[in-house]
């Protein structure tokens, strides 16, 4: 299998005036992928285009190799997909409800059997897999829709807000449980969230979509390897040291006690140095490291 | 013996045989047979399938016991097998309202269309498997019975004379029986796809029968404009298509009686094919995002 899993070239997609898409260019590695954006950013519009639910306006589309709007069924078959809502029939067992989709993808009666009963076991749902979904709490909906999406050992997974609805202890288990199936079962899953900590946590890539275009791409570890200047504390009062950097060119922003240093090459000497001359007590000093939240500030501006 | 025991056999991956589009749609079609009859769900859903199945079936039943069993009872039958239609009517009506749209509406309301549209099936193929569904279980309410009684007859030596006669007579069941369970079908889908509410759909359908029979009813006999606007009672149409496949024109009888044969079955075929237009065209229309 190739190391890119989707790969897409100025993607389009508008709903009359509304241009939701307006020419999304993006790779999707192997791996768990967050595909991270606020709302209305257009990531349920993209994963629509991926499931080849609704037809792209411009540009091309590779899900495994395959486009979407060319191939949609056989792509679909080596899919999984746990929507976003909590909706799902009622008064159907789970066990049920997940050998249907399994045979749906092209497994015979008897493998759709074994393997939903496998997939709710794997989900933790084992002991619950004869109970009517309805009789069931939100996250073990979430689980049913996990399991429902894994039963016909799919390529790729994609999840839309996979903790959406869930209880803190809940989310925990869920997030272990979406990185067990992308270290463990060896799926690739792209993950739609509106909830950095969340990717931050289980991703190993981001997406990042913003005003229809993709904003940030790329691996989540190299993120923090993107230093930009340093982070200072102090004891008592940081202004004749944010006044003194000014003076030599250096930008300080002040957020509560830390003072973030950007602006020129070597600027941890010229902190070090402009402390001691100042006589400021200095309780830290160390890299600024680029964190998701402020690529995600960024990326949405 | 040993009291070791696997907990956690792990995450297997599938190697095996995988079947394409058409045997999903197979599956969806099954599924949907199921739900619409009510079986795995609670009796309460059972009860109005089970009612319709019980009106088409026994008067049959009831026919072939008094053949059977009564005297001379072959003379007590029905005259011709497109009355056994309009015995069942009221089966057909309670099926295509209350329970057809269980069908297609449950599947919008519950988030379940999504899932099937991200599997292998696309709209177009999910629309004809539950067409297919529908059609079936009507399909068993309207052959079923006259296909029972023509067997039932013939082995009474009461059937329809020469192997000629049983041909045309099994030929006319089939062709009847397959023209009503698809125009209701068709029907109840259209109609269905215009709400997510199965109980709106049940009323929509209800009111929209019962509207058509006196508005095409009331404009071809009350109004007196002409014959033909009886073909806008949906009740009678497929009714009075039977009795032409079974060679009945009553010229003194109602409205629809009057109308050409040739009118009667384009009316009906162009209905079913604008009924099954416009559910594609709902569904084409429908957005999905899971």
């Amino acid at each position: 299998m190739s190391d890119i899993v989707i790969s897409a070239r100025g993607v389009q997609k508008s709903y009359g005036s509304n241009h939701v898409l307006q020419g999304l260019d993006c790779d999707v590695g192997r791996g768990i992928t967050g595909l991270l954006g606020p709302n209305g950013a257009g990531k349920s519009t993209f994963m629509g285009l991926i499931l080849g639910l609704r037809p792209r306006q411009g540009g091309t589309l590779n899900v495994l190799e395959v486009d979407p709007d060319q191939s949609g069924p056989e792509l679909r078959a080596r899919l999984g997909y746990a929507p976003e809502h909590h909706d799902l029939p009622g008064d159907v067992q789970a066990a049920d409800l997940v050998r249907h989709v399994a045979q749906l993808h092209g497994l015979p009666r008897r493998a759709a059997t074994e393997r939903a009963s496998d997939a709710l076991w794997q989900v933790g749902l084992g002991e619950e897999r004869f109970r009517p979904i309805g009789t069931m709490s939100t996250g073990q909906r979430q689980r049913v829709k996990m399991a429902q999406a894994l039963a016909h050992d799919p390529d790729l997974l994609l999840l839309d807000e996979p903790t959406d609805g869930l209880d803190p202890v809940q989310r925990d288990d869920m997030l272990a449980l979406i990185r067990r199936v992308g270290r463990e079962f060896d799926i690739d899953i792209l993950l739609s969230s509106h909830l950095l900590e969340e990717v931050e946590r289980v991703c190993d890539s981001v997406v990042i979509l913003a005003n229809g275009v993709v904003g940030h791409s790329g691996a989540l570890d190299e993120l923090g390897s993107s230093a930009a200047g340093m982070r200072v504390e102090l004891d008592g009062d940081p202004q004749p040291l944010v006044a003194a950097l000014a003076a030599r060119g250096a930008e300080a922003a002040i957020d509560g006690h830390i003072l973030t240093v950007t602006g020129i090459d070597a600027v941890g000497d010229l902190v070090r140095d402009l402390v001691a001359d100042l006589g400021l007590g200095l309780r830290r000093l160390e890299p600024r490291r680029t964190t998701l939240e402020d690529v995600f500030i960024e990326a949405s501006l | 013996m040993s009291q070791a025991q696997i907990h956690d056999r792990g995450y297997l991956g599938y190697d095996g045989p995988r079947h394409g589009t058409r045997r999903a749609m197979m599956n969806l079609s099954y599924h949907t047979v199921q739900r619409v009859l009510g079986l795995k769900r609670s009796n309460w859903q059972k009860v109005l399938p089970t009612i319709s199945l019980l009106i088409a079936f026994i008067p049959a039943i009831v026919f072939i016991g008094i053949a059977a069993f009564l005297p001379r009872g072959d003379e007590l039958g029905l005259d011709s097998t497109a009355d056994y239609y309009g015995i069942i009517t009221g089966a057909l009506f309670l099926f295509t309202a209350f329970v057809a749209p269980e069908a297609i509406c449950t599947d919008r309301r519950s988030g379940m269309l999504g899932l099937y549209l991200a599997s292998p099936l696309s709209r177009d193929t999910y629309l004809v498997a539950k067409f297919a569904a529908v059609a079936a279980v009507l399909g068993a309410m309207t052959l079923g019975p006259p296909l029972l009684l023509l067997i039932a007859y013939t082995l009474a030596a009461s059937g329809p004379d020469g192997v000629d006669g049983w041909l045309i007579e099994l030929g006319r069941i089939l062709a009847s029986g397959t023209a009503v369970a698809v125009f209701w079908t068709a029907l109840s889908l259209a109609l269905s796809s215009l709400t997510t509410r199965r109980s709106l759909a049940s009323v929509g359908i209800f009111v929209g029968l019962l509207a058509s029979s006196a508005v095409g009813d009331g404009l071809a006999e009350g109004a007196e404009i002409g014959d033909s606007f009886a073909l806008f009672n949906l009740i009678g149409l497929p009714f009075e298509a039977v009795s032409r496949i079974f060679g009945e024109v009553e010229p003194e009888g109602a409205p629809l009686n009057q109308v050409d044969t040739w009118a009667i079955y384009m009316t009906l075929v162009g209905l079913i094919v604008a009924f099954g237009w416009f559910a594609r065209w709902r569904y084409q229309r429908i957005e999905v995002d899971g």
